[in-house]
């Protein structure tokens, strides 16, 4: 118990934040050292909200945020020791990329000479020797992205934040982007919050997160466990879950509600009644039955449309329908 | 070559009384004195005393309202305080109330029959017939022009660009000076112009506070009423060339600095 309290960076206590239009209602969250968080959720979610009330921009209208035991709640922004990369970079446009990571250094106790080692082995990691020199007009999107992580890396922040660091970069750069941050948080054992609406980015970058949706928190805790056990009908849909439906127990036996259909589960239920969701890329399709394999039905291939690799298909078995994806190539071997 | 669209050109033929009512006066002014007329004028000591007057008080009043109206405009741009549309509507308001009821106002508060105006006087400031009266007009009449340019540069810079120094460690202060100030000097540069330009033409609330010491304005009336029409102009078109040479400087100063 005392090990996990220890190990906790960031415990956020019944936060409330009310603004005109928006409101983050009651958020408890606790973000471990060294964890890759994200916040997910989709646009309006107010997981932005959330991410600028951490770093202290908008004032928390209730509840105590502790930052490694320490109530930082009403802390000056200045004073938290906390780094922000947004999601359009926000690098100063009147100074140039060297400039621009040193914007940071006189308000840290960090000497010239720390200062500049890290400057060195930044611009090394994150590729920018060719661009000291540049101003912000004249970077791309990527490497806009990589002046504003070495800004805010150089003062050696408490925690990281990203605001949908990938969302604005041109698709070539996504994956190298992906990689990089992966990188920073691997190399420099960093703790990282950061805000997404992808939860294929999500599941590749982080280990723990926590789901948004309308100012509440949905679900939190492991990426994966958030991925394979979600504990609603939208976060399941959020994380790509289909065949989303009721399901309960009747004489022993799982039956899907609305069809009577039996199923055989992988776990055993908590409620009564829950809802059963199939991911569509889990669906096999053959083209025979057999009594070898479980949850095998019968039946047609009611509409099939492309996305060029994959083909989404629907299925009609027993009054029942259930959508699938499957690669091109594997539907003209079935 | 790129066709001209018919409605362009409609366009063009509404437009053109309008420029013509704003070139051929001051055209037809400025060539009418002959050399002589205008060497004579520029002369006579009190002539180049009223410019000079006019042009040194005019961009006092420019350094005021960019000391005073820069932190008004920041607030207006950048925060929501109590009044805000209210406080914008009265900054507007010398651009639509006839000037010499500018004048009137502020002599009426001045005077001796007010509270300020005896506090004034108390402390050794007067207002009527100084200097200190004629750049409280030049002020009042220039700032309008001076906030709403500010403002919109203010208005201009990211608020995210804010947000993210102080994350970086500044403080509020300091933020200002480097990063908001840097975006948007050139709107104060601007400003100071147009807060300069508008009170080197004031005449009418200027003639009511302070007839004396004269301003170039109040002297091209006075030599308009006693002298005539040819006794008024030369001092309007060494008014009108010396201002242009300096806004032309000044616009190339900021630009060069820029670079």
């Amino acid at each position: 118990m005392t090990d996990s309290v220890n190990k906790i960076m960031i415990h956020l206590k019944n936060i409330n934040l009310t603004l005109p239009s928006f409101a983050l209602k009651d958020i408890n969250l606790d973000i471990q050292k060294n964890d890759f968080f994200s916040i997910i959720g989709p646009t309006g979610s107010g997981k932005s909200v959330l991410l600028e009330g951490i770093m202290g921009l908008i004032p928390f209208s209730s509840g105590n945020l502790i930052l490694e035991n320490n109530d930082i709640t009403t802390l000056a922004v200045e004073k938290r020791n906390l780094a922000i990369v947004y999601q359009d970079f926000a690098l100063f446009p009147h100074l140039d990329v060297t400039q621009n990571i040193f914007y940071g250094v006189p308000y840290h106790k960090i000497s010239k000479q720390t200062a500049q080692k890290r400057f060195d082995s930044l611009v090394s990691t994150l590729g920018l020797e060719k661009i000291t020199k540049r101003h912000p007009k004249n970077l791309s999107g990527g490497e806009k992205q990589r002046v504003a992580l070495a800004r805010s890396l150089i003062f050696n922040p408490t925690v990281l934040l990203l605001d949908e660091p990938l969302s604005a970069l041109d698709p070539n750069f996504h994956e190298e982007a992906k990689q990089l941050l992966k990188k920073i948080h691997d190399e420099l054992e960093i703790t990282i919050i950061m805000v997404s609406h992808n939860f294929s980015d999500v599941l590749y970058l982080a280990n723990r997160g926590a789901i948004i949706k309308n100012g509440s928190i949905m679900q939190q805790g492991e990426i994966v466990s958030i991925f394979e056990r979600p504990n609603s009908k939208f976060t399941a849909s959020f994380v790509g879950m289909k065949n989303i439906h009721p399901i309960c127990k009747k004489n022993g036996k799982m039956i899907i509600k609305e069809n009577d259909i039996k199923i055989i589960l992988a776990h055993e239920l908590c409620n009564t009644d829950e809802n059963m969701g199939i991911r569509p890329e889990d669906i096999s399709l053959k083209a025979f039955t057999s009594d070898k394999f479980e949850n095998c039905f019968q039946g047609k291939i009611k509409k099939i449309t492309s996305n060029e690799i994959f083909l989404n298909i629907y299925l009609q078995t027993q009054n029942f329908q259930f959508a699938a994806i499957w690669p091109r190539q594997a539907v003209t071997e079935c | 070559m790129k066709r001209i669209e018919p409605l362009s050109w409609l366009f063009m033929f509404i437009s053109l009384p309008l420029i013509l009512l704003l070139t051929l006066p001051l055209i037809k002014m400025t060539f009418e004195p002959s050399v002589e007329m205008l060497i004579e004028t520029i002369r006579d000591k009190d002539v180049v005393n009223a410019i000079a007057r006019s042009i040194c008080l005019s961009l006092f009043a420019g350094l005021l309202a960019f000391a005073m109206g820069t932190p008004l405009a920041y607030l207006l741009a950048r925060k929501n305080i109590i009044g805000k549309r209210i406080i914008e509507g009265i900054i507007d308001l010398p651009i639509m109330i006839p000037h010499p009821v500018v004048g009137i106002a502020i002599l009426s508060l001045a005077g001796r029959n007010h509270p300020i105006g005896r506090f004034l006087s108390d402390v050794g400031i007067q207002i009527m017939g100084t200097k200190t009266g004629i750049v409280c007009v030049l002020l009042f009449v220039g700032l309008p022009f001076y906030v709403n340019t500010v403002k919109a540069g203010f208005e201009s810079v990211p608020i995210r660009l804010e947000n993210a120094s102080r994350t970086l460690g500044a403080g509020a202060f300091t933020t200002f000076m480097r990063i908001t100030f840097p975006l948007t000097w050139r709107h104060m540069i601007l400003g100071i112009i147009m807060c300069t330009a508008r009170a080197i033409s004031e005449f009418g609330a200027v003639v009511i506070v302070a007839y004396h010491p004269m301003t170039a304005p109040v002297m091209i009336y006075e030599r308009f009423t006693a002298y005539g029409l040819k006794y008024s102009q030369p001092i309007a078109v060494w008014l009108i060339l010396i201002s242009f040479i300096l806004f032309v400087i000044l616009r190339m100063l900021s630009r060069s600095i820029d670079r």
